[in-house]
């Protein structure tokens, strides 16, 4: 399982790492979703793998160690969120950017 | 436990932004009076609460006690929830940001803030990423004000539009996304080794990590170290600077003129808090570092100040050799050098927050604001209204223009430049002196260190002089131009605090001191924050 | 003592804040404080003239033994009383010399101030303080010799003055370090005192180096000393005064000061001696071929330092009183001159020696001081000029050292004499002998009264000191030389006839040289326009070619080390972070850990394979299908969201799903305005090497991090979980927190701040997203209408009886039906999230994206206008009311005295039953929820909006292009 999930993440990481060294716009948006997705499960992973022990304590005392590390996923649903902002505000920079400066390159000149 | 109500004080610095802007929401696009007014309130009131903060420190630590406190939010006990702490560094930096807040804001009033919609609201969030940066002790809660602070700087950034500014607004959002996602990477690690995101509960349980776990906690502290130097724009991470900067709105460029030091800071505070200690692994991790990268951005800098077209550029240059300076003087990493620096970091800040306020002014002649750069609109709703009354004349417009530029544009210079009489002098000497002073004899770092120390003043007077010369000197058929007196006053504040900081040197120098041995000595920071009981169950551990 | 410093700044201001129109206040404010000052210094003299130093310390920077320290000894003393002596003189001068139309207040407070700068350098008793002083003369002589700005010659002048000796001034800062670190101490006593110490030291060469490249640049030797000439371009009064008794002596004070510590070396002789030797020649070979009478006088005083330097160098107690001696006397001589000039180019309206001739009829009286002065500066006997000229001679035929230049010295020193002899007789004969000059800018007649003064005042002075030299000079010099020599102190005689000695015999032999050398060379040094030998290296040429040739390379070297693309930057980024994670392992080694893992489940591998595939095929084709690279990345968020729930983190999953659903909306939303792309279109340079080159190493770099990140997750997931903080969290969930769902308890209670920062960050984008659409500029091409909504359009043109529009009308009816019916049932489900949150899977978050992703369903059913025409979409308020919410919330627990964030839940026994009805923090997540409907909403409409802004080129038509889209 683990060594899936690290697959999982490198793969992620490598094709978002692709495409945010590409000299187009939507590449590099694209491409940061992607590291992020990587990024989450990342830190997700950094409190080792559970499976089937969601951490919801019932009123009545559940052992504490029989439950996944709540942290990381607290840390996680933050960074979705964050990730979420910068990806709309990314979107709407490189619209603007293509609007102002007629391409959607990142250097706003066409031709590297 | 229960707390006096002034205790409370130490979160309104990210509490009173937050809720001044939320306010502002609730207001209508168009009532700008009100909201200048209630921003210009926010940020005086943020003043007074870092002034009576900053005394806290003062008169606590002076008379021995502990300087720092700790702030339990939700309370609960330190290692779980997160913590605010006010101590010598923080408390200096939200005075520094506080004063740079209300000089640039009130420049800004005079016409800036209209070059675009909800300027106010922007502007105090940034303020509040920023105390909050200053202010946390928890390494997840230092990402969420880092990311609170960009959003805010890239809606600042690109207040006013414009195909510059947004082009170099694409360059630093993106960039800025992969530092926050190395950042995340840094911090994921760092919990996943030692189970904890506390500073100082990390300060503690480091020192205890063993065998190959030490590559993995090492590795992602790097990590994290990297997204910090991005931020404080060290060679070859920081080309993004000068070009951000210059292409920003003045009043913003000069609020950035504290937004490199961030890093700086966050470095200063995680890395000498888990490393300072001189215990095995941990003792001097990574200096070298910082030395040799600090000496590059300098170098760099300096090449940028020789090479520099526009007044903007070499100010953006001179961030970039302030940024060295201080990373190098951290990377020579002892006590004396790290009073320098600090007084640097302060000196430097205001001298380039005046010079982003006044080199706008200056050029204003020949070249039109760019304010001016938005095209004509598309669409019928449009937002148009930034110029048209941004041209009308708000205070008086002062007669003697020329001389009063003049003047500021000097002394800024001098104040780069590192030549008396302003405070630029003693920091330069502090540094210089501090190093000097290390070891038995001095090491070639040392000399590189102080070579490029004056080498980067000289380039600084090159640069300045023959800008100045150009554009103040040389007579034109410019008309003159339009100063007003809100303009003219934030500038004249820096250079004058700039000015009292040379003139009180001492007490300064005496608090830098103190600043400096306190970010050595851990445990009175640890102490501050942490239980005493969870302290000794700690050490009681290895 | 400290208001001897302090008046002449005071009245720098006062001067500035002046009407540019007040010449007579402003010259009589610096007059009075020019007088004022002598005056107070006259009162310490006999203080000083114990013997002692008087000291006067304020604290400044004890941190660094640093305190602001006023000493007064007898060197102090002399230097100080030229400076404000010869200030006065100035300012009387300066008064009848400047013209009406210059802004007079602003020269003489810069006068001031400069005058203020060199007292302190003069009377400072530390060497920092020096140093700070000396810089602020170097920024004032800037001001001065640049106030007419209005010419070319003056700015650059300026300018290159400024930055030779600036630079100056930091080699000096550093050279005062390195003996601050010598000496422990910047305490000029303690220096002075310390001079074994210095000259043992492993520091003391480069310390001494320092110093002297800052005392060099300052008084303008060899080969700094072109900025000198090119300073001349400031008004006379300012040479009259920084070349003659300040600026230049700084450099000589300097090395005279710190005589006693560092002289006596091999290196300081060699080094100072001959750079005095050097000096001295080419200013005076240099001097006899100016045709302008100030450059003449700037190249004199050139070779006059170097004479000084030279003395210096040699080391000897005689020949440093010799050095003193010299110094007080040029200051007086120099200064007439200059003054004898400015009054000559003001009333003649010229300086070329080619044009002037016969003056002396014109004006006798000027003619006549400028005789005596140049007399004294040719070293005619019964003139100061003489005296210390024998004694230098007298030094020049001692043997110091047994070195060639102790051989050469008479020679040297003879025929230096001999060349300034020349010059001197020169200017004199030319300029005021001979036929009456013809064709001058203006009829030349005598001075005013007031602007001969001072110069008559100096030239009394050096006839004075030359005819009795004992009884006027003879003490103060003793006082001078005592402070510096101390015991060391030699005897000397000022008596102006000591018999028939070699040093006359010399002397008598430089002024036949000279006075033959004129006779014969007089009409020939006419024809030069440059000087011979040395025309090569002409300073201020080679000096501004050095400075482009700095610029164009910086230029080049940024080009080189930095850039201004993204990907370049980008590629940087990654690779110094893998480097920065790798590094450790290298010097650790990397091993997984020991944990048992958790067993593979087919269903998982098949999952992340198609996540895989998703991936890979998204960063395949976003170049030129971004539809498909859109999807396919929706397809890995779904894996990793599916995977979430198969490790039992519902909260993510639920999250992560919706959050997909948003940000494909929004990307959809954005598709529309990106240019269209096809293979085609690319330029056939990209199928050249270097560009597949780049793209191998992107592939490198891309693989290499994700590898990275990979064996970085799996070494961390295969290690057993440190005793971490999540404990606490466990336990203290439900009796702390009062909620069963861990995670959302984390959220909303124990780290809420974070939440409280995160739903901050996104109102800040949402606030930028709609001030930067504000200003929205759509690609030309993208502004028409999509096609299909022109398709449909153009079929309701063709078929009669339908309206325009009609077809978009009815355009996805059934599902607007079922939107319409599913909407309702959505605004339930977000509630039902929002309030279970604290127990079960769900949230602020999760419910505020659910609410948005309803209004989003009306929107596409009922297009944007139909929508807003129904419900007020305010989602600006709606954030700033979820915000206030937030923090009003969390400051709640102030009122009970808690910190910030306190829930209410936690001490609801302590309080007064029924208090807070519900856990504050559900209270808390409803902020959370607003904000996030409002930011949300707000991101997504105002992107909606910009399809239906009209264009004001083209007629206002609906278009609801997400309706097209989806």
């Amino acid at each position: 399982m683990e060594a899936v999930l690290a697959i999982a993440i490198g793969v992620l990481t490598a094709s978002g790492v692709w495409l945010i060294l590409r000299p187009r716009t939507f590449q590099v948006i694209i491409g940061l979703s992607l590291v992020s997705y990587a990024v989450n499960l990342f830190i997700y992973a950094m409190g080792r793998l559970r499976v089937d022990a969601p951490a919801l304590t019932g009123a009545e005392q559940a052992g504490a160690a029989s439950l996944s590390d709540p942290v990381p996923q607290a840390l996680v649903l933050t960074a979705i969120v964050i990730s979420f902002a910068m990806t709309a505000l990314m979107l709407v920079v490189l619209l603007a950017a293509r609007g102002l400066t007629g391409t959607d390159h990142v250097d706003g000149e066409d031709g590297e | 436990m229960k707390l006096a109500l002034a205790d409370h004080l130490i979160v309104a610095p990210v509490l009173l932004p937050l809720a001044a802007s939320a306010l502002m929401l609730l207001f209508d696009e168009r009532q700008r009076k009100a909201k200048s007014f209630v921003s210009l309130l926010t940020v005086l009131a943020l003043l007074a609460v870092a002034l009576i903060l900053f005394q806290r420190v003062v008169s606590a630590g002076f008379d021995g006690g502990p300087a720092a406190s700790a702030y339990h939010l939700g309370n609960w006990p330190a290692p779980f929830g997160i913590v605010l702490v006010v101590d010598w560094l923080s408390g200096l930096m939200l005075l520094v940001t506080s004063i740079l807040a209300v000089t640039s804001l009130v420049y800004s009033l005079s016409r800036w803030e209209r070059a675009g919609p909800r300027f106010h609201a922007l502007f105090l969030l940034q303020l509040m990423g920023l105390n909050g940066a200053f202010l946390t002790g928890d390494i997840f809660n230092l990402f969420v004000f880092f990311e609170v602070l960009l959003a805010a700087s890239y809606g600042l950034l690109l207040h006013g539009s414009g195909p510059a500014r947004v082009k170099a607004g694409l360059h630093y959002v993106s960039i800025n996304i992969m530092t926050s996602l190395l950042f995340l990477i840094g911090a994921g690690m760092i919990y996943g080794v030692t189970g904890t995101l506390n500073m100082a509960d990390l300060a503690l349980r480091i020192p205890l990590v063993q065998g190959a776990d030490l590559a993995l906690l090492q590795s992602g502290i790097a990590v994290l170290g990297v997204a910090f130097l991005v931020k404080a724009g060290m060679w070859p991470l920081g080309f993004w600077l000068p070009a951000t900067y210059a292409a920003a709105v003045p009043p913003v460029a000069a609020l950035f003129a504290i937004l490199s030091k961030v890093g700086i800071y966050a470095l200063m505070r995680v890395y000498l808090l888990l490393f300072g200690g001189k215990v095995g692994w941990t003792a001097n991790f990574g200096e070298e570092w910082l030395l040799y990268g600090g000496l590059a951005t300098m170098a760099f800098g300096t090449i940028g100040l020789l090479a520099a077209r526009t007044l903007s550029r070499l100010a953006g240059y001179s961030v970039i050799v302030s940024s060295g300076t201080l990373l190098a003087s951290l990377g020579v990493g002892q006590g004396a050098v790290l009073a320098g620096a600090l007084f640097y970091l302060v000196s430097s800040t205001l001298g380039l927050s005046a010079f982003y306020l006044l080199l706008e002014l200056i050029e204003r002649r020949d070249t039109d604001p760019g304010v001016r750069a938005v095209v004509e609109p598309v669409f019928e709703d449009e937002d148009t209204d930034a110029l048209e009354e941004g041209e009308s004349e708000v205070g008086v417009v002062i007669p003697v223009t020329i001389a009063i530029l003049g003047g500021g544009f000097l002394f800024c210079a001098l104040l780069l430049a590192g030549m008396p009489p302003l405070s630029g002098f003693v920091a330069k000497f502090a540094i210089m002196h501090g190093v000097m002073g290390l070891g038995r004899d001095i090491s070639a770092a040392a000399w590189t260190l102080v070579a490029l120390l004056i080498i980067s003043g000289l380039a600084t007077i090159v640069a300045t002089s023959r800008a100045g010369i150009d554009l103040i000197w040389t007579p034109s058929d410019r008309p003159q131009p339009v100063l007003r007196l809100w303009e003219a006053i934030p500038v004249g504040l820096l250079l004058l605090i700039c000015l009292g900081l040379m003139i009180f040197a001492g007490p300064v120098m005496r608090y830098m001191e103190r600043t400096g041995r306190s970010l050595q000595d851990r445990d009175g920071y640890i102490h501050a924050v942490l239980p005493a009981e969870s302290m000794a169950h700690r050490e009681s551990q290895p | 003592m400290w208001a001897i410093l302090l008046l002449p700044f005071a009245g720098s201001l006062a001067a500035a804040l002046l009407p540019t129109t007040s010449r007579n206040a402003a010259a009589l404010l610096a007059g009075a404080i020019a007088l004022l000052c002598v005056g107070s210094l006259a009162m310490l003299y006999p203080a000083v003239a114990g013997g002692d130093a008087i000291r006067s310390e304020l604290e400044w920077m004890p941190a660094f033994g640093l305190d602001l320290l006023i000493r007064l000894d007898g060197l102090t003393w002399v230097f100080a009383f030229l400076v404000l002596a010869i200030g006065f003189l100035v300012v009387l001068y300066a008064r009848y010399y400047m013209a009406t139309e210059d802004p007079v207040p602003r020269f003489f407070s810069f006068l001031l101030a400069f005058m203020g700068s060199m007292l302190g350098l003069v009377l400072s008793g530390n060497l920092i303080q020096l140093v700070f002083f000396w810089e602020l003369t170097s920024l004032f002589s800037f001001l001065l010799i640049g106030y007419w700005h209005h010419n070319e010659s003056a700015r650059s002048g300026a300018r290159i003055a400024l930055l030779v000796t600036a630079a100056g001034g930091m080699c000096l800062l550093v050279g005062v370090l390195l003996i601050g670190r010598i000496v422990g101490s910047y305490d000029l006593d303690a220096v002075l005192a310390a001079a074994d110490r210095i000259k043992g030291s492993a520091l003391y060469l480069p310390a001494l180096i320092f110093i002297l490249i800052g005392a060099f640049t300052k008084s303008a030797q060899f080969p700094f000393h072109f900025w000198l000439p090119h300073a001349m371009g400031a008004p006379t009064p300012v040479s009259a005064y920084l070349h003659s008794a300040t600026m230049v002596k700084a450099g000589i004070f300097v090395l005279i000061r710190l005589w006693p510590v560092l002289a006596g070396t091999d290196a300081w002789y060699l080094i100072v001696t001959t750079t005095g030797l050097a000096t001295l020649l080419v200013g005076a070979w240099a001097a006899i071929f100016q045709q302008d009478l100030k450059g003449l006088l700037a190249y004199s005083t050139i070779s006059h330092l170097g004479l000084i330097t030279l003395l210096l160098g040699l080391g000897s107690p005689l020949a440093a009183v010799a050095a003193i001696f010299h110094t007080l006397n040029h200051a007086t001589f120099k200064a007439s001159l200059f003054m004898a000039v400015g009054i000559v180019d003001h009333e003649t309206g010229t300086r070329d020696l080619r044009r002037l001739s016969g003056l002396y009829r014109f004006m006798p009286f000027t003619a006549t001081l400028a005789m005596v002065a140049a007399a004294a500066m040719a070293g005619v006997p019964l003139l100061n000029g003489f005296l210390s000229k024998e004694m230098f001679l007298a030094e020049a035929l001692e043997n110091h050292r047994g070195t060639i230049i102790d051989e050469a010295l008479p020679f040297i020193a003879t025929t230096a004499l001999a060349l300034s002899v020349l010059y001197s007789v020169r200017f004199i004969h030319q300029g005021f002998f001979g036929p009456a000059p013809t064709g001058l800018p203006r009829e030349p007649h005598e001075a005013p009264f007031w602007m001969r003064l001072p110069v008559e005042v100096l030239v009394l002075a050096c006839l004075v000191v030359g005819i009795m030299p004992s009884v006027t000079i003879g003490p103060f010099l003793h006082m001078a030389v005592e402070s510096v020599l101390g015991d060391a102190t030699p005897r000397y005689s000022l008596a102006i006839w000591h018999g028939f000695t070699r040093p006359l015999a010399l002397s008598v032999a430089a002024l036949i040289f000279g006075g033959v050398g004129y006779a014969i060379f007089r009409d020939r040094l006419n024809a030069f326009t440059a000087v011979p030998l040395m025309g090569r290296l002409k300073g201020r040429r080679s000096f501004e070619v050095v400075l482009a040739l700095i610029v164009s390379g910086a230029r080049r070297l940024l080009a080189l080390t930095g850039t201004g693309k993204l990907q370049p930057q980008l590629r940087l980024l990654v690779i110094i972070a893998c480097l920065a994670g790798l590094l450790p392992f290298l010097r650790y080694g990397y091993e997984p850990g020991d944990r048992p893992g958790v067993l593979v489940d087919p269903g998982f591998a098949l999952i992340w394979l198609v996540g895989c595939l998703c991936a890979i095929g998204a960063a395949w084709q976003a170049k030129f299908h971004r539809y498909a690279a859109l999807i396919l990345m929706a397809g890995a968020g779904l894996a990793s969201c599916v995977s979430f729930v198969w490790l039992s983190a519902p909260d993510l999953a639920l999250t992560q799903l919706l959050v997909e659903g948003v940000t494909t909306v929004l990307l959809l939303l954005g598709l529309r305005w990106l240019p269209q792309r096809h293979p085609e279109m690319l330029p056939r340079t990209r199928r050249l090497s270097p560009y597949r080159l780049r793209r191998g190493f992107d592939l490198g770099i891309a693989i290499a991090a994700g590898a990275g990140i990979a064996l970085l997750s799996y070494a961390v997931m295969t290690r057993p979980l440190p005793n971490s903080i999540a404990g606490f969290f466990l336990e203290n969930a439900y009796p702390g927190g009062g909620g069963k769902n861990v995670v959302n308890v984390i959220l909303v209670d124990f780290r809420a701040f974070d939440t409280l920062g995160e739903i901050t960050v996104l109102a800040t984008v949402g606030l930028t997203v709609f001030s930067l659409l504000r200003r929205f500029r759509p690609a030309v091409e993208s502004v028409r209408a999509p096609e299909q909504q022109r398709v449909q359009n153009a079929f309701d043109d063709r078929s009669e009886g339908r309206e325009v529009g009609d077809t978009r009308a009815d355009y996805l009816a059934i599902p607007r039906i079922i939107m319409q019916w599913l909407s309702p049932v959505i605004l339930v489900f977000a509630v039902y999230l929002l309030v279970r949150g604290h127990d079960l899977p769900g949230g602020g978050f999760a419910a505020g994206v659910t609410m948005t992703l309803a209004l989003l369903l009306q929107y596409m059913a009922f297009g944007t206008r139909g929508v807003e025409a129904r419900l007020r979409v305010r989602p600006m308020s709606w954030v700033g009311l979820g915000l206030l919410i937030a923090v009003a919330t969390g400051a709640g627990a102030w009122l009970f005295g808690y910190p910030f964030l306190t829930s209410a839940f936690g001490y609801a026994d302590i309080l007064v039953i029924g208090k807070v009805p519900l856990a504050s923090a559900l209270l808390f997540d409803v902020g959370v929820f607003l904000v996030v409907i409002g930011a949300t909403a707000l991101i997504l409409t105002v992107l909606a909006h910009q399809s239906i802004r009209t264009p004001l080129t083209r007629p206002r038509s609906d278009a609801e292009p997400e309706a097209g889209e989806l």
